[in-house]
Formats: C-alpha cells, structure tokens, sequence
C-alpha cells in the first residue's frame, strides 16, 4: 500500500470516494436489475407480511391431512432414496475419477485435463437442465430424477475429491513407494484410509443438497414428493401441501443433524 | 484389507496374549458403519427404483442422439437470439437482485444471531428459525408466495430472496464469530456503542469472508433462477428451457441455452477467480 | 485519583478471585500491579473499567464511584478510561490511522459512529499523537503490516485519543522484544509525568515493574500483600508477594490469560 498521502483528509476523501463508488455501482446493479426483472421492491417487501399470515392460515396442517400422511411419507421415503442412491453411485465414479485425475495419484497427465473439463462442464449444466434434457428419454420416472442428480453431483463430487486428494501430503506417498509398494498398493493403502472421513463429510453435504434438489426435480419430471407437492398445491389442497412442506423440512434437519454427529464422530 | 494412518498405530503393540490383533479405531468403525448402510440404501434403492416400462436401450440411445443433436447443432429453435439473450439477462438480473436484496438483509439479522454479540437465547433461536427457512426447498418458497402475490416476477423474487437470507445468515453469523473477542472488548473498555462496534471494527474484518459468501450464493441464485423460471414459469431462460424440451422437443434449442447457461458459469468462475485473487492480494 | 476499597470477586460458589482488594493510584505515577500468575492481577485491572463485573466494594475514580453507574454513565466513564492489551488488539485490515480514530468512537452518536465521521480536528490529532509516538510514517499502513512494538505503540495513541484520565495496561510488553519494551515503557512513564495522567500496569516482569513503576501493588492469591513505593520493595517483599501458595490455584487461573 502506498503510503504517500498529503493529509488525513486526503486519505479519507479517497477512501470515502472508494466506497461510494462501490455503493453506487451496487445501486445501479440493483435498480438496473429491477427494471429488467419487472419487480417492485416496495410493493413487494410489503406484501410480505401478508404472505406469512396467509401462509400460517393455509398451510398449517389440519386434520383432513391426516389422511394424506400415506402416500407422502412413501413418496418422501422415494425422494430420499433417489437422493441417497444417485449421490453414493455418483460418489463411486466420482472417486475412480478424482484418483486417476488428482495431481498426485494422476497415472496420465492428460487424463487430468480431460476429467477436469468433464467434471467443470457436468457441474455447471443447472440441475433443471440435466432433468429436462433427460425427461424425454427416461419419461415420468424416477430414473430421470436419479439420473438428473447423479449427472450434477459427480461434477462436484469429482472436484471436491480430486482438491482433497491434491490437498494430501506427498510426503506420505513418498514413504509408501520407498517400502516398494506398487500404485494400486500406495491408493489403496495411503491415499484412500487418510482422505476417507473428508470424502464422506462431502459425501454427507452433498445428500443433504440432493434431497432439496430432489424436490425441485420432482416437480419438474412429475415423480416423488416434488411431484405430490405440486399436485396438492395446483388443487388447492394446501393444508396437504403444507403437510409435505413441513415433513421436508423435518426431514433435512433431521438429515443435517445426523450428518454433523457423523462428521464429528469420524472426524 | 491393511489400515495404515498414525492414530492406528498405538494400537498396534505387540502383546503376546491379546488373541486378535485389531486395526479398528472407534471413529474408522462409525465411518465403515455409515458407509455401508449408505450402501445398503443405495442397492435398495436401485433395485426397486421405479423405472416404468423404460427400455433402457431405447432410453440411451435416445438420450445419446439428443445430447448430439443439443452440443453438436444447436439453434434457436422457434425463439429468437434476442428474445433468448434476454431472457439470460432476466436470469442474471434476477439472482442479481436476490443476492443482494439477500446480503442487505442477512447482514442485519447475522448480527442478531452472533453469539459473541447478543444473548445466546437470542442467537439460537434466531438461527433456529433460519435454519428451518434453509430446510425448506428454495421453489417451494416461490411457489408458496406465488400463490399470495400471483405467479411472476415479484413472487419470484421474495421466495427466492426468503432462502437466500437463511443461507447468508448462517454463513455471516459464524463469519461474526470468528473475529476474535479481544478486538471488540477492546473498543467496549473506550465504551463505544453496539453498532459503531458492528461497522467500524467487525465490519471491515469480515468483508473479504462476506463477499466470498454472498459470491457463492450468487452462483447458487443463478442455478435457482433458471429452476424457477422452468418450474413456476417466471419469464427467465428456465421458461424456455422447459418450452423448448418439455413441448416443442426442440433439442437443437436445448443445446443454445446449455451453452448460454455455460457461458455464463465460466464468466461466474472468473469473476470469482479474479475477486478472491484481489483480495489475497490486499491481505 | 484511582482509589479501589475493598474490592471482592468470587467465581461461582466460593472460588475467591478477588478478597477485600484496597489501593490507591496517583496522576502523575506509573502503578505496577505485580504477583504470580493466576493472583487476579488481570481481574483487578478489568473490574476498574467493569469488563469484569465483580461482587461488592467500591472503586472511586476522582471521587465517582463506577460501580453505581448505569449503562450509559458507565459508557462515559469508560470513555475516559484509556486500556491497552497484550495483544493490541487492533482492528488488523485498518490503517493505524484509522485505529487511533477509534479512540474518539465512544464519544460519538450512535450515527456519526456507525459511519466513521471525523472531524478534521480529530483527524490532525490523531496523526499528531502517531507522530507523537514515533510512527508518523506509518499511519497509513494497515496494523497487520506493523511489527508487534509498532501495534503497542499505535494503542497507546489509540488510548490518549480518548482524552484520558487514566491508562490501564494489562500485560503491555509479555508480547515484546527488549527493545520494544523500552520504547513502550518509556513512552509510558513519560505520559503519566507530562499529562499527568493515571497509569496502572499489570506487570509479570519484576524487574521492568522496579525500573519503570513509582507504584507497587503486590498480590498474592487475590489479596493485596504490599502497597507502597517501589524503593521499600526488598527481597523480602518479594518473597511474599511471589510466595506458593498452599493449595494449588486453577481456580484463579480460569480466568486468566
């Protein structure tokens, strides 16, 4: 930093002139924003309000949604599952990639760019994309979900593995390869017992992420609880729609909850 | 299968009556213990995953000639380039105005749930609340509010707005934590107020944290706008997405707008790239 | 003028931290608080500006008792209550300028606080008094930057920007080399002589505390063991001020640092 300012006044002018350009550029963003989006702040913050009575009026579940209780508990026990399955088989491929494209475990270097770009491009494809593009092969079924969420979630299991693999201190793997062990010897038995917990504590964020995303699939290719959720709030029956929306938050508590005493317990 | 890291090997004493010579730790227990119920629910899950009456031949090869027909020729189908571009501009305006609406807010409620500023009866069950606001999926948030201010652009803001400050208060509350609690009594023992503390000393502490956080959540705003626009048909890129492959099967449009959608992650990433490099800098 | 009368402060059930505390300070003098580590000498040095809230006693400073005062008295009062730490404990990504600014924050409104509003007065003074200890140059570096005597040095400006009556100083130097701790001790000694200003320090360093101090309170376990000047300090003053105690004393340590 420089330090060659005449006075103190200088010095806060500038900074102060930093800052307003900052709030101004912020402003400008925002109203800009507005414009195009065609959204009225104040008419809007003011509705807000309004939305929550409605919504404690409406959405709390009543007795008639007793009823419902069946075919959500199933179709949220779907939803989970598909969350579960698509991150673990993701997951696995994820892995084999993450070691053949990790810096260190890297067989190929050019395997390494490859998988690089592959993992970058799969992440980067919105999740409303893959399930879109995969409805019209796949249809109305869970597969299209599972398949949706799997796509997304190697692309950023793939990376997440591959930072922590690099993030390994070579100097472990040195003293393996110098008691003679061969490649698959030194992943097996050096790289994958120390990177283990980080990788499920990943592993754990990303199923967490996945049954919320999972919702958002649902709706849009017509299967689990996303799919229920929708069909009672287009029906109007939002005290069954406030019902699921009350279990999926239970649910990703719950979830959060049992992934934090996991993560420390094999921390 | 032989276990090898430093918190084993105390384990490892050769005692001459101890029958069976263990490698299990209690933590390396757990963690086999939840690795294979995961994988105990996975095949579950697959074996029973309903799949209709897909014939998975069919469903590849199909998938295969349309990801072709979408990376290989893309158009613009029936839309035009303009009408598409700007479509990807409401996107970016609206994750634009989400995150910041967002941030504004966040910010003055972190505060209240910082546990080295206010009682933590207060801290925790403010945190409480946002958490519960977090569990609930972001679309359902916008189509709840859908329903109160009519399907749209306003609804679409708030919902998406309401889960990005449950996000960035937890982010920034424990942002607020960490600074060290010295710095502050320091300022409390000159008897400097609440908020003067707030902005002249944790404030400019914390900056380069916020901003990387709220960044993050830009990012994710985007993802978020796109879904919102395909599932409660906000007039962003996400609608014609969903137009263009739910029912005009045009993947050759499909492909522009992954593209579009690509585009705009990489200038994301950049972005970010280039924000967190100033900053190291400075620091 | 400091006066502190019977001053006691428990920890939970029965820890005794702090047992009928009873000295005085004079303007104008350096006041070294010595003793073991875990005696209370950080406590008693947090009671006089309330960061610690004790259990009864009085501590009277020009004849105001601060113990009475309320929230907004006790604000004021702080305000004219220099303290710097061990650790500096500066906003680190701030200029030094930018710190010793701070000390004019508790005299603000609520407003021109949250935005940092100065006038050009304040801000003249501020430079004056870095130049005042030696760093003029360096005010518009961020504190980070800064070695640790540097820091000390930009919180004693910090502290005098405040308009002191008095200075508390817990630990000033633990963190300093040889050199630095003479600088900054010296810089001390020479406020309390030519502002007239009250200086208390909590010292472990016996022989710092005999050169630079014309005040010595010893404590031992949470009780004063000596008051007086620092010549009448002897090796058997000493003695019983740093004598072990009988049983050992975690329970004074806790809160210690």
């Amino acid at each position: 930093m420089k330090t060659n300012f005449q006075s103190p006044q200088q010095f806060f002018r500038q900074r102060r002139l930093r800052l307003g350009i900052v709030l101004a550029i912020l402003l400008v963003i925002y109203g800009v924003s507005m414009v195009l989006v065609n959204f009225q702040t104040l008419a809007s913050l003011m509705q807000v309000p309004a939305g929550l009575i409605w919504l404690f009026k409406n959405f709390i579940p009543t007795e008639r949604s007793i009823s419902y209780l069946g075919p959500i508990l199933y179709q949220l026990w779907r939803t989970l599952i598909v969350a579960v399955s698509s991150t673990i088989c993701a997951s696995l491929l994820g892995l084999i990639l993450a070691i053949l494209g990790a810096k260190t475990t890297s067989p190929l270097p050019g395997l390494r760019l490859v998988i690089r770009f592959g993992a970058s491009l799969l992440r980067n494809i919105p999740v409303v994309a893959w399930a879109m593009i995969l409805l019209f092969s796949f249809k109305q079924s869970d597969f299209t979900g599972f398949l949706a969420l799997f796509f997304m979630t190697l692309g950023y299991l793939t990376r997440a593995f591959t930072e922590t693999i690099e993030d390994l201190d070579g100097e472990k793997l040195q003293a393996l390869q110098a008691v003679g062990a061969n490649y698959f010897q030194c992943v097996f038995c050096g790289v994958l017992p120390e990177v283990a917990s980080t990788l499920t504590s990943w592993v754990l964020y990303m199923i967490e992420n996945n049954l919320r995303d999972a919702t958002l699939v649902g709706i849009l290719t017509g299967t689990g609880v996303g799919f229920l959720f929708n069909h009672y709030f287009k029906s109007f029956r939002y005290d069954a729609a406030g019902l699921i929306v009350l279990l999926i938050a239970v649910l990703v508590i719950c979830l959060e909850l049992t992934s934090t005493q996991i993560r420390r317990a094999i921390a | 299968m032989i276990e090898n890291s430093q918190s084993d090997s105390k384990v490892v004493q050769p005692t001459p009556n101890s029958k069976r010579i263990t490698l299990l730790t209690k933590p390396r227990l757990i963690l086999r213990g939840v690795l294979i119920a995961l994988a105990l629910v996975t095949v579950y899950s697959l074996v029973t995953l309903d799949a209709g009456n897909l014939k998975f031949s069919d469903a590849f090869q199909s998938l295969g000639a349309n990801l072709q027909a979408m990376f290989l020729h893309p158009g613009v189908g029936q839309d035009t380039w303009s009408l598409l571009l700007r479509a990807l501009t409401t996107s970016v305006a609206l994750a634009m105005l989400t995150t910041l609406l967002g941030a504004f807010f966040a910010f003055f409620i972190a505060v209240f749930s910082a546990r080295n500023l206010v009682p933590s009866w207060l801290a925790t069950s403010i945190k409480a609340v946002m958490a519960f606001i977090r569990s609930i999926p972001t679309i359902l948030w916008v189509l709840i509010y859908s329903v109160v201010m009519g399907l749209g652009a306003n609804a679409a803001v708030v919902g998406l707005t309401f889960h990005s400050i449950a996000y960035l208060v937890k982010a920034y509350s424990e942002s607020i934590e960490e600074t060290s609690a010295d710095t502050i009594e320091a300022l409390k023992a000159s008897g400097v107020g609440f908020w003067p503390i707030i902005f002249q000393a944790i404030l400019p502490s914390i900056i380069p944290a916020l901003l990387s956080w709220t960044f993050i959540r830009f990012e994710i705003n985007f993802a978020n706008a796109v879904a919102v626009g395909a599932a409660a048909g906000a007039d962003d890129i996400g609608y014609y997405l969903f137009m263009a492959s739910g029912f005009y099967f045009n993947f050759h449009e499909v492909g522009l707008i992954v593209y579009l959608l690509l585009g705009v992650a990489i200038v994301l990433e950049v972005v970010s790239m280039k924000l967190r490099g100033h900053y190291l800098q400075k620091n | 003028m400091l006066k502190v009368i019977q001053l006691d402060k428990t920890y939970g059930q029965n820890k005794h931290s702090l047992k009928d505390v009873n000295f005085t300070a004079q303007p104008g003098e350096v006041t070294a608080i010595i003793g073991p580590s875990g005696a209370g000498k950080t406590t008693i040095l947090r009671s006089v500006n309330q960061l610690i809230r004790d259990n009864g006693g009085k501590i009277l400073l020009d004849d105001q008792d601060i113990r009475q005062a309320n929230k907004s008295e006790l604000r004021k009062i702080r305000h004219h209550i220099g303290m710097i730490f061990q650790n500096y404990n500066l906003i680190s990504p701030l200029t030094a300028l930018e710190n010793v600014l701070h000390g004019r924050l508790g005299a603000k409104s609520t407003f021109a606080g949250i935005f940092g509003m100065y006038s050009t007065d304040e801000k003249q003074e501020a430079l004056a008094l870095l130049n005042e200890v030696g760093l003029g140059e360096y005010a518009y570096q961020r504190c980070d930057q800064l070695s640790g005597g540097q820091q000390q040095r930009v919180g004693i400006a910090r502290a005098l920007m405040q308009h002191p009556k008095m200075i508390l100083c817990d630990e000033p130097i633990a963190s300093l080399d040889p050199k630095s701790t003479k600088i900054v001790m010296d810089i001390l000694r020479q406020l309390a002589k030519e502002k007239q200003l009250i200086i208390l320090i909590n010292l472990h360093q016996i022989d710092i505390a005999l050169e630079y101090a014309d005040h010595i309170v010893g404590i031992n376990s949470g009780e004063i063991v000596f008051e007086g000047p620092s010549q009448a300090v002897d090796d058997q003053v000493l003695q019983k001020i740093y004598r072990q105690a009988d049983q050992p004393k975690q329970a004074v340590t806790a809160n210690e640092n």
